[in-house]
């Protein structure tokens, strides 16, 4: 007979090996856009030209991470943690299962409509209302399947990391509702406005809620230590709950918005602070006498690694809301080496730590090559660290000639070619990133197939 | 592990929800009740396009192709903004909708691109940005049919101030003498 076990382990490995294969692709439309920057006839052959086009596929790379990639696996890795720390079975597996093949389908018809041109154009909420409304089906069925192992609890207690899923799972059906009410309901800045609390809240009360409760699920599992402190995590939470809604305005910074607006949107994003540190000193402290750990094991090295560039995302974050900063760096490519920090940087990094640490549960087998793993984790690391400095020095370049009065016309253009140099090393950057997932994906591959079994290794050594 | 006190999810579930209410409320709804964003002005009222009008069907274009993806339409009153016109008021945008201000410059902001260039640069820069922008990165659009660039072109031309608030630009800009500037570069 088959166990519950070893249903939601199907659907756990079905909707990992899905994200993973959303991550590839993802990346690969990244790749192609960002070698836009440097050869912009880059694959203009035949039809390709249309449909390749980069303003047709740069939202099929957003789309694709975020909604592939990343919340497929977090939905995965939900399944997967929920249930150990409630103690109970996970609910309705064979549903979970089902929500994976249909997200497959979901994510796929968005972005075939996206390449054809169909786009709401409200930046990563472009996918079709019609579209949206699988979205959300799916999700109320992740809901469903989540509230209903944390109610079967055997566990009286509820861990740190059940009230960030909780919180979570609530905010993302709403944040999505809030940004992608359809066009012809709302327009002009309240639209922009609503657009921008779905766009920055979902790396805020999804992304980020989401992948700290699985640090904090991980830390003490793979340091070996409990957790530093309950009081800082409650704090943590409490206070990203409060302030991480109020963000959104701070992307109309210096725009055409009201003062009070303005206002109401940076000064929660530089309060950000107490929450990030609370989770960091919690990391810290919890990692006290362990640290020699990190070297050994890749997964804790992806988690601290992931923590650290959280830190950066919400120092920076903040800084660059600024009036000041903002008036500088807001339009450059700046921000888009920001905005890959958490979602690549910190949370897909949470991600991998969690996948190589579940994988002997979920798939029953050791990681086929530690080497792999290694070559994984530098590849990453190292790619997206030529890839943010390239864009970071690129937004400062931008934004001080801009404010020397180059804003369009030919030296608009003079500007654009100052920018090559460092948008070589931007793909160069991208292409390790790249080629470190390939790496994961083929590791992940042979280890399904090839790795060593748990339960053989079990009893040979029993 | 450490044992947390906490047993009950609704606590948390009711905090989560009234947080992000409260939130929602304020950077969300507040703002359509401000006056600036209940009425339209002059320049909105020329972005008011009539449906199948060339410049609504070269706006549909503008987003197919996703323009936006590169251009804002977003003029700040900072330095790095002015040369490019008066700067955006929330009434400008009454009527954009989906609203086009985009987010990141990898092309020059659009806001007023009307006001600086005429038809015929654009047919020739739509064709092929480098003939008339050399070292220019943007796409060519060449597979666009006649009838898609001519409507795009009206509505990058209808991009432009109305007559009553050309004139109120951020409070340091030199725009006659930059204008000028511009055409002999271009």
């Amino acid at each position: 007979m088959v166990t519950n076990e070893q249903l939601s382990y199907r659907a756990i490995r079905y909707i990992y090996y899905s994200a993973i294969v959303w991550l590839l692709v993802g990346m690969t439309v990244g790749l192609i856009l960002s070698i836009k920057y440097v050869w912009p006839d880059f694959l203009v052959i035949g039809p390709l030209q249309k449909y390749l086009q980069y303003g047709r596929i740069r939202p099929v790379h957003t789309n694709s991470v975020i909604l592939g990639w990343l919340t497929m696996a977090y939905v995965a890795g939900l399944f997967y943690v929920i249930p150990k720390l409630t103690r109970a079975p996970l609910a309705h597996p064979r549903l979970a299962l089902i929500v994976g093949y249909l997200w497959n389908i979901f994510n796929g018809l968005g972005g075939l409509t996206l390449i054809g041109g169909y786009t709401t154009a409200i930046e990563y909420a472009e996918y079709l209302w019609p579209i949206d409304l699988v979205f959300f089906g799916l999700f109320a069925c992740v809901m469903f399947i989540c509230f209903r192992t944390i109610s079967n609890r055997r566990e009286k207690q509820l861990y740190v990391s059940l009230w960030y899923f909780m919180g979570s799972l609530i905010w993302f059906p709403l944040l999505f509702i809030i940004g992608n009410i359809p066009n012809g309901m709302i327009g002009g800045i309240p639209q922009a406005l609503a657009a921008w609390f779905y766009g920055h809240n979902v790396i805020g009360l999804w992304i980020t809620t989401v992948g700290v409760g699985f640090t904090y699920y991980l830390l003490p599992k793979l340091s070996k230590n409990p957790l530093y402190s309950h009081k800082l995590s409650l704090i943590g939470f409490w206070t990203i709950a409060t302030f991480y809604v109020w963000n959104g305005p701070h992307h109309l910074q210096n725009g055409p918005v009201p003062s009070w607006l303005m206002k109401a949107g940076v000064i929660p994003s530089v309060l950000l602070i107490i929450p990030v540190w609370s989770v960091l000193a919690n990391v810290f402290g919890t990692m006290k006498g362990k640290w020699q750990l990190v070297s050994h094991d890749v997964s804790l090295k992806f988690l601290i690694t992931g923590m650290i560039f959280y830190l950066i995302t919400c120092v920076q974050g903040p800084f660059q809301s600024l009036m000041g900063p903002s008036s500088v760096l807001k339009f450059t490519n700046w921000v888009v080496g920001h905005a890959h920090m958490p979602l690549f940087g910190a949370f897909s990094s949470v991600v991998f730590a969690l996948i190589y640490h579940g994988f002997k549960d979920f798939a029953g087998r050791e990681i086929y090559s530690k080497k792999l793993m290694d070559m994984h984790y530098w590849f990453s690391v190292i790619g997206f660290l030529v890839f943010a400095f390239s864009t970071w020095t690129q937004g400062v370049l931008q934004g001080f000639a801009w404010a020397e009065g180059k804003q369009y016309g030919i030296q608009f253009v003079e500007v654009m070619q100052a920018l090559r140099p460092f948008s070589i090393f931007r793909s160069a950057g991208g292409f390790l990133m790249f080629a470190g997932q390939v790496v994961f994906a083929y590791n992940i591959y042979r280890s399904a197939k090839d790795g060593i079994p748990v339960e053989k290794k079990d009893q040979q050594t029993a | 592990m450490s044992q947390p006190r906490e047993s009950i999810t609704t606590p948390f579930i009711i905090g989560a929800i009234v947080l992000f209410t409260t939130g929602a409320i304020a950077t969300v709804l507040l703002p359509f009740f401000e006056d600036t964003m209940k009425r339209p002005n002059a320049n909105a009222e020329i972005r008011n396009y009539a449906a199948d009008s060339p410049e609504y069907r070269g706006r549909q274009i503008y987003i197919r192709e996703g323009c936006h993806t590169c251009h804002t339409q977003f003029v700040r009153p900072t330095k790095g903004d002015m040369n490019l016109g008066p700067v955006s008021v929330p009434q400008d945008y009454y009527y954009d909708s989906p609203v086009m201000q985009g987010t990141v410059r990898t092309g020059a902001d659009l806001m007023w691109v009307g006001r600086r260039t005429s038809p015929a640069w654009h047919k020739a820069h739509l064709k092929n940005p480098r003939d008339v922008l050399p070292g220019s990165i943007m796409p060519s659009y060449n597979y666009l049919t006649e009838q898609e660039t001519d409507d795009l072109i009206a509505y990058l031309m209808s991009l432009k101030p109305a007559p009553s608030t050309a004139g109120t630009g951020a409070p340091s800009a030199p725009i006659p003498t930059r204008e000028r500037e511009g055409d002999t570069n271009r």
